[in-house]
This record gives C-alpha cells, structure tokens and sequence, in this order.
C-alpha cells in the first residue's frame, strides 16, 4: 500500500468514545498521494468527521497509524504547529471570525509566520482575489453570503500554503449556485497548485468532481476506489 | 492587521465591558497614588522639618501610645549638652489640637534663645517671650486658615490666646503650625518641667561614624529614650506608621478588587470565545499565541487603566491635601517614582488578572471548541 508519492497513510486506523462504547472507525487503511483531490462520502455518522478530525491533527486519540508528509500523527507533540505548515481546513460552517473583516479572517493563520504586517495584508489580499472576492474585502462575515463567507474561508485555508486541505461538507450549508461555485474554486486550485485535498460531502456532485471517492459506512471503508475520472 | 490590533479589537467588541473594568482598575490605583502620595508628603513635609531646622539628631521617647511621643524631663538636656560632639540642645513640646473651626492644628512650644528659631521667619509682628504665656505666633498658612492677623484672639483648648506675629517657614508642616514659648506649652498641656523632643546640633565636621556612636550611646545612657537621623523620622513617627499601614490596607483591597474585575472581564471574555478559541486553533494557532493574545488584552486594559489611575490618583491627592484634615500640613508628594510603582502595579494586576482566563483558554481542545 505504501507509495513514493504518498502524501498520507492510514493504516487500521480505529477510533473509539465513550470508553469504547461506540466505535467510530473500524479499521480504516488507504493512501492519498501528492495532489491527487479525493472526497469521503457516506451517511451521517458514518466516521466521515472524526477521519477528517485525525487527518487534520485535531485527534491524536486514535489506535493504528496514520502519516501526513511522513509525519507520524499519532503523540504530535506540536499538531498546532503541524497544522499550521501542512493543513488547511474549510468548514461546513465556515468558522470565521464574525468581528473581523474578510481580509482579516484571511490574514489570521499568517500569524504563526514571521510575516510583517503588510505583508500578511498583500498575501491575504492575492488570496481574496484569487477566489474572487477583492471587492468584498473589508466586509464583515455578517454582510457577506454563504457562498461568501466559504470562499473566504478556502482563502483562509491557503493561508500558509499548506500542502493538504482538507474541506468538512464546504457545500452543506450552501444553495446549488453557490455549491457550484464553491466547487469551481476548489477545482480551479487543485488545478493551479496541484494541491493534495481531501472533501468529505453528501453531495454527489461535489463527490464526481474529485478523482476518487472513499466511501464510508458505519466506520469501515465500503468501497476502496472509487475513481472519478474528474 | 496587527497583532496589537486584534487585541484592540477584542477589547472594543465589548466596549461598555472594558470601560467598567477600566474604571474599576484606575480607582484602583488612583486609591495607591492618592493614598501613598498623601503618606509620603505626611513623611516629606517632617523631614522637611528637620531639613530646614538643620538639625543632625533627634530625642523623643522610644514607645508611645499615641500621634505624640509621650513626655519626658526637660532636666535631661544638661547631660545631653554634655556628650561628646553635641554643639546645642533645644527642647521643644509640641501636640495636636482643634483649633476653632480647624479639626486638627499642631502647637508647637520652642525653648527660647535656641537655634530651634532660627530657620523661621518673623513677617510681621514679634516672636512671642518666655515672659508672656499668652502670646503666640502663628505660621502664614495657620494665620491664612484661621484667618488671623497681629492681636486677634485663638481659642486653643480652654486658654485664649493673642497673636503677637506671624512667620514663615521652609517646612510646610511649622507653616499651618502655632508657635508659643515652651513654658507656656507645658503650662497649656499640664506638663511642666516637660518636653516630647530634643533636637540636637552637632559640632562641624562630626563623621558620620561619630554622630552613629553618639545616637547609640544616647539611647543606652537614657532608658525610655531613643536617638533617631532625620531621615529616618518615619519609622520613629507612629502616625506615619498608622498612614503608611492604612495606606497599603486600604490600598491593598482596591487592588484585590480591581484583579478580580480584571478576572471576571477576561474570563467572560474568553467563555464567550471559546469556539472562536477552537477555530484559532484549528486553524494553527499554537496555544502559546492563544496565552499570549489573552494575556495582552488583559495587560492593555489594565495598563490602560493604570495611566487612568495615575492622573486620578493624582487629582485625589490635590483634592485630599486641600480638605481641613489635611490642608496646611503636607502637600502630596505624587512624583515619578511613585507613578512608575503604581504602573508596576497595574502590570502586575493584568499578569495576575488574565493568567488563570489565558490558561482556560490555551488548553481548549479544538474539537471540542469547533462543536460549541
């Protein structure tokens, strides 16, 4: 299973609550490599969440391996810091800021690099426009839409030019025209950056535009590989 | 954006919060500037005193129970005058009255034909004699607050006296004091044949070392007594004790109380913040950062409300030093030492305020916070 070019490797990865009560990952193995764009797909407490949770160094509570960038994630002694180098994350619910300004929210992981004030601004301001939203810089979450506010959010997510992004529903909460930007923007980056991304989603759509889809059930991998063609 | 700027920004987005917590800590420290600047000018104004009469040793009695060393013979200054090194004695007796409308007015009685008259000054008028008991003079800031002029009547206890001249004084403490013969002191206060201080003039060019042997044979040579430099008027002053304790009290609670606002304001701060929290980590905020951001805003607001503290502290001393319990006695000594300690405090009160909420929310787990 290992690759030359394997980004990331699960190998039996479990993951229990409650004492072991309730099993959220039964054994999970698979291997995303550089660049390649793979969507997670599967019912509601499937484990699609808590996967992206220790993919994203946000869970170290896990039995099995898992390795990012030849990082082993289980005992990270920094995730932090991990996460800030090698991870972006885009949410179902955004998660920005609601008292700073798009451009702000944008500059806000650049704090963990030695970047100069003004430099933070004309990075954060390259990314706004980069997802097309340099007029609506110093709007508040408040006065933007959701379609918005998410690409904010992808722009925030690149923030550090992370080598993996990973996307939690980044259509959930959105309307079919904004989904379908949203989904143009995360392919156009795939394409310009030849970014590593893994988006776990419902949508079908969002799922087809990926080049391989994992799916999920019950904290098992159902289907390996699924591959898309996109 | 800054990272100081977000640390205003977090402090604007509750604005009526911060400013009440900003009012809390500058009371606060106003309470530490006011009250130790009074203290200080208490203990200034009697070294000034001692400064402007020159002298270079003290007498008074070693225990006393209240704001005046107790009284002792006037008949020791013989042996006094004997020892080596020592130029003069003078004696004097001096207390605390009320003065007509004036609560709290210091009488001071002077051994006539000694150097204690010396650094005063006659304005109009003539110094009171050992022949008359019912003259005195009064210092231009007494005579200004009792509004008193040459031969107008001063009722001090049961006796009426008449003002026979008025002086000035470099000690602000002699200028809101009434100066009489020391016989007609000891007759006012019931106390003849005593006195509650010597003050002694050395030879010139007596070390340093020697005026030390001398203050220390002085208090061994007379039980009850004790010898103290000028300078250290304060830890020989039981009043000055009681003001400087009552100061670090009163000033202690108020600093209790603005930390625990700061607390309070801070804490709430990030229990409301707790998923934005989760998201700054999430996002790769080291949990050092999140410390830090937290502990900033609560140095900010309390540095803030430290500069606050000092220019109200300030205007408190000027209003408290111009009330009839303290006016003509001390002027407030607020100066930068005691403003860069206050600051110093209000730092402190900040570090002590926002590390127990800077900690609650560094050891967030981001999962967890992401969910709320």
């Amino acid at each position: 299973m290992s690759s030359k070019n394997a980004l990331i490797e699960v190998r039996n990865l479990r993951r229990s609550f409650d004492y072991g009560a309730v099993q959220a990952l039964r054994g999970i193995s698979f291997t995303v490599e550089q660049g390649e764009f793979v969507s997670i797909m599967g019912p509601s407490g499937s484990g699609k969440t808590t996967l992206l949770n220790i993919l994203g160094a946000l869970d170290s509570e896990f039995e099995g391996a898992v390795t990012i960038d030849s990082v082993e994630m289980r005992h990270l002694a920094e995730p932090e810091r991990f996460r800030s180098r090698t991870i972006g994350f885009v949410f179902q619910s955004f998660h920005l800021l609601p008292a700073l300004t798009a451009l702000e929210n944008v500059q806000m992981p650049m704090f963990e690099r030695k970047w100069r004030a003004s430099e933070r601004r004309t990075r954060a301001a390259a990314l706004l426009g980069s997802v097309g939203l340099e007029h609506r810089m110093d709007h508040r979450p408040s006065k933007l839409s959701g379609g918005e506010r998410q690409r904010v959010a992808i722009a925030r997510s690149l923030a550090n030019e992370p080598k993996l992004l990973l996307a939690d529903e980044p259509t959930g909460n959105l309307d079919s025209s904004d989904a379908l930007k949203i989904l143009e923007v995360l392919g156009a980056i795939h394409q310009q950056r030849n970014m590593t991304m893994i988006v776990v989603t419902h949508d079908c759509d969002v799922a087809a535009a990926t080049n391989r889809t994992l799916r999920v059930r019950d904290g098992q991998l159902v289907e390996k590989q699924i591959s898309n063609g996109a | 954006m800054s990272f100081f700027q977000l640390i205003l920004k977090n402090l604007f987005r509750r604005r009526s919060r911060s400013l009440l917590t900003l009012g809390g800590i500058s009371i606060g420290i106003a309470a530490v500037v006011s009250l130790s600047g009074i203290a200080s000018g208490f203990e200034r104004s009697w070294a000034n005193v001692y400064k402007a009469r020159g002298t270079d040793l003290v007498v008074t009695k070693s225990v006393t129970r209240s704001t005046m060393p107790g009284p002792f013979p006037f008949a020791l200054k013989a042996e006094l005058q004997r020892m080596p090194h020592v130029r003069e004695v003078g004696a004097l007796l001096s207390d605390v009255f009320s003065v007509e409308d004036s609560p709290t007015i210091l009488v001071i009685g002077w051994e006539t034909k000694t150097s204690l008259w010396n650094h005063v000054k006659l304005v109009s008028g003539k110094w009171p004699d050992d022949s008359s008991k019912n003259t005195v003079a009064l210092g231009t800031l007494n005579a200004e607050m009792l509004g008193k002029t040459l031969g107008d009547k001063v009722q001090i206890e049961s006796g009426e006296y008449t003002v026979c001249g008025i002086f000035s004084s470099p000690a602000l403490a002699e200028s809101g004091a009434i100066v009489m013969p020391l016989p007609a002191m000891q007759s006012l206060t019931n106390k003849e044949g005593m006195v509650n201080f010597f003050d002694i003039w050395l030879e010139p060019n007596t070390s340093v070392g020697d005026t030390e042997k001398l203050r220390v044979s002085i208090k061994a040579k007379f039980e009850g007594l004790t010898a103290f430099n000028p300078g250290s008027v304060a830890e020989n002053n039981i009043a000055m004790q009681i003001a400087k304790a009552m100061t670090w009290a009163v000033s202690s609670i108020a600093l209790v109380v603005g930390a625990i606002g700061v607390m309070n304001t801070i804490l709430m701060s990030v229990f409301e913040r707790l998923h934005e929290i989760g998201i700054l980590l999430a996002i790769g905020w080291r949990r050092g950062r999140i410390m830090q951001m937290i502990l900033a805003e609560s140095l900010l607001l309390s540095l803030v409300g430290g500069f606050a503290g000092c220019g109200l502290g300030a205007v408190a001393a000027r209003l408290l030093q111009m009330s009839p319990w303290v006016h003509g006695k001390l002027e407030a000594d607020v100066g930068l030492p005691l403003l860069g300690i206050a600051l110093l405090i209000a730092i402190a009160l900040g570090a002590l305020g926002g590390l127990y909420p800077a900690w609650i929310g560094s050891r967030m787990s981001p999962a967890t916070a992401l969910r709320q």
